[in-house]
């Protein structure tokens, strides 16, 4: 079978030590078997590992980054305009990815490539232009030092180039922050696992595409019908209109309402204010436009901007909900301006905030209990709600200044620092949690605990179903809910589309099959699809195994055995360590994967053809 | 009646599915850049998204500098005969508003035809940003918001379902009957 649509089979190669620009010919098996984006960074990935005996450094310059869109990115369907960044993570060690939105990947495919894979590292700060047929390496030296926002419009100007897309990181990226993050459209992120700090370790501070190719379709007209279906489904939902005023914030009401909203470092999951953090609020007395990512209807991107007060013009695109949590209620602050103001500076700077968010929280506890004195803070007290106090942290942070260069290595760096902040610090594999808290949630346990990348929630976001409808669940249907969501997943990565119309909307999964068929010409069922969508699962696994993870680095943070949210309908509430383990063993049971966690030997022969 | 593609700015999500739908109604590809609609976006001074799109002008610009006189309006359209087109490109770049756009696939320029009336990106629309208004109509919402905008009118402010909500009203005279 060949591939009749849906890529341009060519893979554009970087050496950025050397210079040496190529672009390479992908087989129709490598297409058909890995799809796209997550998909293809994984065995790119893999196979790079393999050349170097799983042995590489992160920060090294053999850490191969694969920027690749999916065959869906910049098509005529709902939310195609997603791009994932993979590699081996500075933040955990192991196999990382993060995906953004906006339109960089639409316009990287544009240039005519299905994939961009960079190694090496330039001897002076320098940017890659790819402009369609043409690729140059630039050495911007002057770029240093500036912000992500001021960077992309610096470039622009430079290059001549207002409709290119730039991917650029700020400061943070530069000075290697382990969760630095990559920013487009001005304020569209790859946040987590630190895949800024992997270009700032290659002297890239920016990627900056500009295309014109027709994106290859198998069946144009059918791919239309099948999207305008899917385009009037979203259009009919009775939240449609909500998502589109409020996007992502709405949650904000959800999680406070269900105690999964983090508050005091997780100390607390709920948070007496969150009314003024909510969509409600930030609608009513924020919002000033709206903003969606390339060909997507639910618009969730809001435009906000702090009309009066000590924040006064600061703007910035969003808060979502986990940008919320982490920089609001989980630092105890009820002020939606300093929140606002702190969502901006980490665009800025180039940091994620759910990482950002994490590490200040466990700080201020970390003070608070006395495990870090007042010079461990440079002499700086820093207590729940100084706004203050946190925004100088989070610039320290990322210009790795006193304790800053400490929280700038991420929760290992921390732990290693001062042994009791493992108790505080909420992280699996060195990835700091995302802002659902998992407390009352066995399932949303298991998935942080089992996520390849972390303690990150788009791997299996099972909390509200839980919540909703999973208090009797069996222990098979715990399981089976998380393996289904890890095998799900994969899928829309791989496609290089987003995944909320399907988990918000409710989108059918029958859909995406449709669309992959009509693009490419193939014709497989959805079975086929999720069970590719499934093996990167593994591979990804086998990746993580290989470089030493095993059954106790599946584990979770110490808070989530010992210490209860306070108050709340889940006060009290905590994940039992031995159901918890009894769960991981049907887990790795139902994955085929031994008791330790590793799966059996002879898959790896499945991915190294 | 004649009818004008409209866009209002203010309403634009920059999410650019005008500019798929064009290209796929015109040229069967998936390629924002052979659209004749452009969502432009500035950020964050100032904060703008605004489809570029022919206004279709009564004295097109385009058409006096127009060589070959490929150009016409007519029916509220201004037409580009292919047949008498060079491709100097001239009228691109001579737009006013910059809305007529080259692709070095495309032969011809690329110019807004309105769909035959019923401009396809106006139906695709998710946010209400393209509209298709008589002329008769052109210019009502800013002619409503400078009458709301009376500066002698009172507000009050009032929560609604957690929506906000502002009622406007004079102030009646209160002299002696």
């Amino acid at each position: 079978m060949s591939v009749k649509g849906g890529y341009f089979k060519k893979e554009l190669s970087v050496d950025l030590t050397t210079g040496h620009i190529e672009r390479q010919d992908l087989s129709d098996s490598f297409l058909e078997k890995y799809i796209g984006g997550r998909g293809f960074g994984a065995k790119l990935v893999w196979d790079n590992l393999r050349r170097h005996d799983f042995k590489i450094d992160p920060l090294e310059p053999e850490n191969l980054l694969v920027v690749a869109p999916g065959p869906l990115t910049g098509l005529y369907l709902p939310s195609s305009g997603k791009n994932s960044f993979v590699a081996i993570s500075p933040a955990t060690g192991l196999y990382g990815d993060s995906s953004m939105g906006g339109g960089f990947g639409v316009e990287l495919r544009q240039t005519g490539i299905d994939v961009l894979t960079l190694r090496g590292r330039a001897s002076e700060l320098s940017i890659l232009f790819i402009d369609g047929n043409e690729v140059a390496i630039l050495p911007m030296p002057e770029l240093k030092g500036k912000s992500c926002l001021d960077a992309e419009a610096m470039i622009k100007e430079r290059l001549g180039a207002q409709v290119a897309h730039v991917a650029t990181i700020g400061v943070a990226g530069e000075n290697m922050v382990k969760f630095a993050c990559v920013n487009t459209d001005w304020s569209r992120n790859a946040g987590r696992t630190g895949m800024g700090a992997i270009m700032g370790s290659k002297n890239l501070k920016a990627i900056v595409v500009r295309g014109n190719k027709d994106l290859p379709v198998y069946d144009v007209l059918g791919l239309m019908a099948e999207a305008d279906k899917a385009y009037k489904y979203m259009r009919e939902h009775t939240f449609f209109k909500m998502w589109q005023a409020q996007g992502l914030m709405n949650v904000v009401d959800y999680a406070n309402l269900t105690g999964i909203l983090p508050a005091y470092n997780f100390k607390d999951s709920v948070f007496a204010k969150s009314e003024q953090l909510n969509g409600a609020t930030m609608l009513n007395q924020y919002k000033i436009g709206d903003s969606a990512c390339f060909s997507c209807s639910m618009c969730c991107g809001n435009i906000c901007l702090v009309k009066s007060g000590k924040y006064v013009g600061t703007m910035t695109e969003g808060p979502e909900y986990e940008t919320c949590a982490m920089l609001g209620p989980n630092l105890g602050i009820d002020n939606f301006d300093a929140v606002l103001s702190a969502a901006r500076l980490c665009d800025e700077l180039g940091v994620d905030t759910i990482s950002t968010g994490n590490i200040i929280g466990a700080v201020i506890e970390g003070y608070e209990k006395g495990i870090l004195s007042l010079a461990d803070l440079d002499g700086r007290e820093i207590t729940w709600g100084e706004e203050d106090a946190i925004l100088e942290l989070i610039r320290k942070i990322a210009y790795r200044e006193g304790l800053g260069d400490i929280l700038a290595d991420g929760s290992r760096r921390i732990i290693e620092e001062w042994n009791d902040m493992g108790k505080i610090i909420l992280q699996v594999k060195g990835l700091e949690q995302s802002a659902y808290d998992s407390r009352a949630s066995m399932s949303m346990a298991l998935a942080y605990a089992t996520s390849d990348i972390g303690a990150h929630h788009t791997r299996a976001w099972t909390v509200a179903k839980e919540m909703e409808e999973g208090r009797g669940w069996s222990d098979d249907e715990k399981v089976g809910i998380v393996i289904y969501h890890q095998k799900v997943r994969p899928l829309f990565d791989m496609l290089g589309v987003c995944r909320l119309p399907w988990i918000e909307l409710g989108l059918n999964e029958l859909h995406y099959q449709k669309f992959y068929n009509s693009v490419t010409g193939n014709a497989l069922s959805l079975e086929e699809l999720l069970a590719l969508s499934n093996d990167i699962y593994d591979l990804t696994r086998l990746v993580n195994t290989r470089l030493g993870v095993s059954r106790k680095d599946d584990s979770l943070p110490y808070k989530v055995w010992a210490n209860p949210p306070l108050t709340g309908p889940n006060a009290g509430k905590v994940i039992n360590q031995k159901d918890f383990e009894k769960l991981l063993s049907l887990y790795y049971e139902k994955r085929g994967w031994d008791e330790d966690g590793k799966p059996p030997a002879s898959l790896e022969n499945k991915f190294n053809e | 009646m004649l009818k004008k593609l409209t866009v209002i700015p203010e309403q634009c999500c920059g999410c650019r599915i005008c500019e798929l739908v064009c290209a796929i109604t015109h040229f069967q590809v998936n390629n924002p850049k052979k659209s004749a609609i452009r969502v432009v976006s500035t950020y964050p001074h100032p904060m703008i998204r605004m489809p570029i799109v022919c206004s279709q002008c009564k004295v097109p610009v385009c058409a006096q500098v127009c060589p070959v006189d490929a150009l016409q309006w007519s029916d509220g359209i201004v037409q580009l005969d292919q047949a008498q087109c060079i491709s100097c490109y001239k009228c691109v770049e001579s737009c006013p508003f910059g809305a007529i756009y080259a692709h070095e696939e495309c032969e011809y320029p690329i110019k807004c035809d309105m769909c035959n009336g019923d401009p396809e990106c106006v139906k695709k629309c998710p946010t209400g940003a393209l509209r298709l208004l008589p002329e008769i109509a052109l210019g009502e919402s800013k002619r409503l918001n400078n009458v709301l905008s009376y500066t002698a009118m009172k507000e009050i402010e009032l929560y609604e379902k957690g929506e906000r909500k502002v009622i406007r009203y004079a102030e009646v005279g209160k002299e002696e009957l």
